[in-house]
């Protein structure tokens, strides 16, 4: 790894400093919220969720779209950089940005249906399928920002990726072999949690990928 | 080095004309004496925020009159041998051919051309 | 390595929806200045873009510094400073962090020297980039380029919105990277002023097309304004190389190309006053003659 790409790797870091810390704040800060029972539970579980998704939407917004628009992605391409430098730096430093707060809230929501006895933990399951969930469609509205030209697209991603979510929660929570365990006193880690999980990881690597594949071939960059 | 020249952009002559003339100044005064070595092309280029093709034609024009010479790798040089007189006398040559030649475009002879140069000078 | 010629396009080709940038060749070498000149829209910002490896050519080859672009873009822009009227710096950092950010990928980085452009250009190193006004803005982008010392400047538009001091502040840094002649600078502008003091070579570009590139005391001693007058009756000598003629009762104002002493003997006693063009003259004449020219 050459100076260029980790200077460019630590300003992701430095730039999205204070967002990486406020969302994992929050989403702990929701985790306490929900290991209340009953309203509190529901109240939590919600803002948690919310505050796990928006982190990586806005994450992925302001460091690539708001960067193109602004014209920031000029002075970044007036650097020793090619264009599938730039893509490969976003990728991980914005992987990279995301992977701590991600392990912050997942751990955490893995160790409050543990340790609380209210929450079953047949739930633990579908909790880490949750947060597979999360960086896989975070991974798509990272490579969506960097495929998409124009601002209708960039908004058309966010509602699709947002409806992704309330997908995920409805279908996934459904599917029988999640659904008859949820609620169990121990985890079942069966063949439709396996299943579930690597889809989310196929999504994961191929929207990784897909940016390398495609900035190789694109030839105009602004 | 700072060489004292200016150049100004309102001028109505050529950037270049008006290096050579500043130049041819310094030399005739007695400031540059033979032999004086002057400022590279690019550092005067630099110093007067000119291009150095503007600075170049000044320093051809300048030696092809003989005022300076250059030599390859060395620089350019006030010319030996030219003393402030002949440099005075050379560019009265300068404008007299410049009349001498209008003259011919407008069908003076050299008589009629004399006389106008004796009416100018005696008008001063 | 050392490429004597610091820009070359050969037949370079760019088709837009509403715009084609065609048949384009130039030539920069090591130690000049060469402006770009042209009307808004003629191609100045595309020309600058496939030189910087932003766009790519859909035909004719472009190598910078010797290499071909945008292939080799990122070795190329190693020793390329490039300021554009449209880049931002990063808005959430100071232009200090910048500097620090700069200084680590640039072995050239000279911190005297970035000292003192923040000094004389005012600019505050603790300043963050979001509070700068366009003119602050512009400067820290030069003074961010200017202190890696690059082999080769390219500026689009770098004057624009600058107030004269500033500007004059900028031409001065510029002619001073000259006084190493293995640097260039490549600068568009629609200033001619600037373009005529400090280039030596210029390039009209209008419509997409080269309308003419040369070196800059070309220009300015083969265009010329003739006035002449021609008693009533009497018809103008036929002449080549005259581009324009005006005529005004007994008046005839000429623009030729391709002046010589030749033609005023050729033109004899009806020559009243012979003009030299300014750069802006000569800039809007070869333009109206190009169009003309082309049928537009």
């Amino acid at each position: 790894m050459n100076t260029l790409t980790r200077r460019l790797i630590a300003k992701e870091f430095f730039q999205h400093r204070w967002m990486i810390a406020s969302s994992t704040l929050a989403g702990v800060a929701s985790l306490l919220v929900s290991a209340g029972p009953g309203i509190r539970y529901a109240i939590g579980s919600l803002l948690f969720i919310t505050a796990f998704v928006s982190f990586g939407v806005v994450l992925a917004m302001i460091s690539i779209a708001t960067e193109r628009k602004e014209r920031m992605l000029q002075f970044v391409l007036s650097l020793p950089v090619s264009y599938a430098d730039y893509v490969r730096i976003k990728v991980w430093s914005l992987l990279a940005c995301y992977a701590g707060p991600w392990l912050v809230m997942s751990g955490g929501a893995v160790a409050l249906v543990l340790a609380t006895s209210h929450l079953p933990d047949g739930l633990t399951p579908f909790v880490v399928l949750l947060s597979g969930f999360m960086i896989a469609n975070f991974s798509l509205v990272l490579s969506g920002a960097l495929l998409a030209r124009t601002e209708g697209v960039i908004v058309l991603l966010i509602i699709v990726t947002n409806m992704f979510v309330s997908l995920f929660l409805f279908l996934v929570s459904s599917l029988p072999g999640i659904a008859a365990f949820k609620d169990g006193a121990v985890p079942h880690w069966n063949a439709t949690f396996w299943a579930v999980l690597a889809v989310e990881l196929a999504v994961l690597v191929a929207s990784c990928l897909a940016p390398y594949f495609i900035a190789a071939r694109r030839r105009d960059f602004v | 080095m700072h060489s004292g020249i200016n150049i100004s952009q309102t001028d109505a002559r050529p950037m270049y004309l008006q290096i050579m003339e500043q130049i041819r100044q310094r030399i005739a005064a007695g400031d540059w004496a033979a032999g004086k070595e002057l400022p590279s092309i690019r550092a005067l280029a630099a110093d007067l925020r000119v291009s150095v093709i503007t600075v170049k034609r000044a320093y051809l024009d300048l030696e092809s009159m003989g005022v300076i010479v250059t030599r390859q790798g060395k620089g350019s040089f006030v010319a030996e041998g030219g003393p402030a007189g002949e440099i005075h006398l050379a560019q009265l040559d300068e404008h007299l051919s410049a009349a001498a030649e209008l003259a011919r475009h407008i069908g003076l002879s050299p008589d009629e051309l004399a006389e106008r140069l004796r009416r100018v000078r005696d008008k001063q | 390595m050392n490429h004597a010629k610091h820009i070359e396009l050969a037949g370079v080709r760019k088709k837009f929806r509403f715009f084609t940038l065609e048949n384009l060749d130039l030539d920069l070498e090591a130690g000049q200045i060469m402006g770009l000149v042209g009307p808004n829209g003629a191609g100045k910002s595309t020309t600058i873009r496939l030189i910087t490896g932003l766009l790519a050519a859909d035909a004719g080859t472009v190598r910078v510094l010797g290499h071909g672009m945008p292939e080799a873009q990122a070795l190329a822009k190693r020793d390329i400073g490039f300021v554009s009227d449209e880049m931002k710096l990063f808005s959430h950092a100071t232009v200090g962090w910048h500097m620090d950010f700069v200084a680590s990928i640039y072995a050239g980085w000279d911190p005297q020297y970035a000292a003192t452009l923040v000094k004389r250009f005012n600019l505050k190193p603790e300043q963050p980039v979001k509070g700068l006004s366009h003119g602050e803005h512009v400067k820290a982008l030069l003074m961010l380029a200017l202190a890696r010392r690059p082999r080769l400047l390219i500026l689009d538009e770098p004057t624009s919105g600058l107030d004269p001091v500033a500007r004059h502040e900028l031409l001065t840094e510029f002619t001073d990277v000259l006084r190493d002649d293995s640097r260039s600078i490549l600068f568009s502008s629609h200033n001619t002023l600037d373009v005529e003091r400090i280039s030596d070579r210029i390039t009209f570009i209008d419509r997409g097309r080269l309308v003419e590139s040369r070196d800059k005391e070309d220009f300015l001693e083969r265009w010329r304004r003739i006035q002449l007058q021609m008693p009533a009756g009497s018809a103008l000598p036929e002449l080549p190389d005259i581009i324009g003629r005006a005529v005004d009762g007994q008046f005839v104002t000429l623009t030729t190309n391709r002046f010589s002493a030749d033609m005023l003997t050729h033109l004899g006693t009806a020559v009243r006053e012979v003009h030299r063009m300014s750069l802006e003259e000569i800039f809007v004449a070869n333009v109206m003659h190009h169009r003309e020219a082309r049928g537009e």
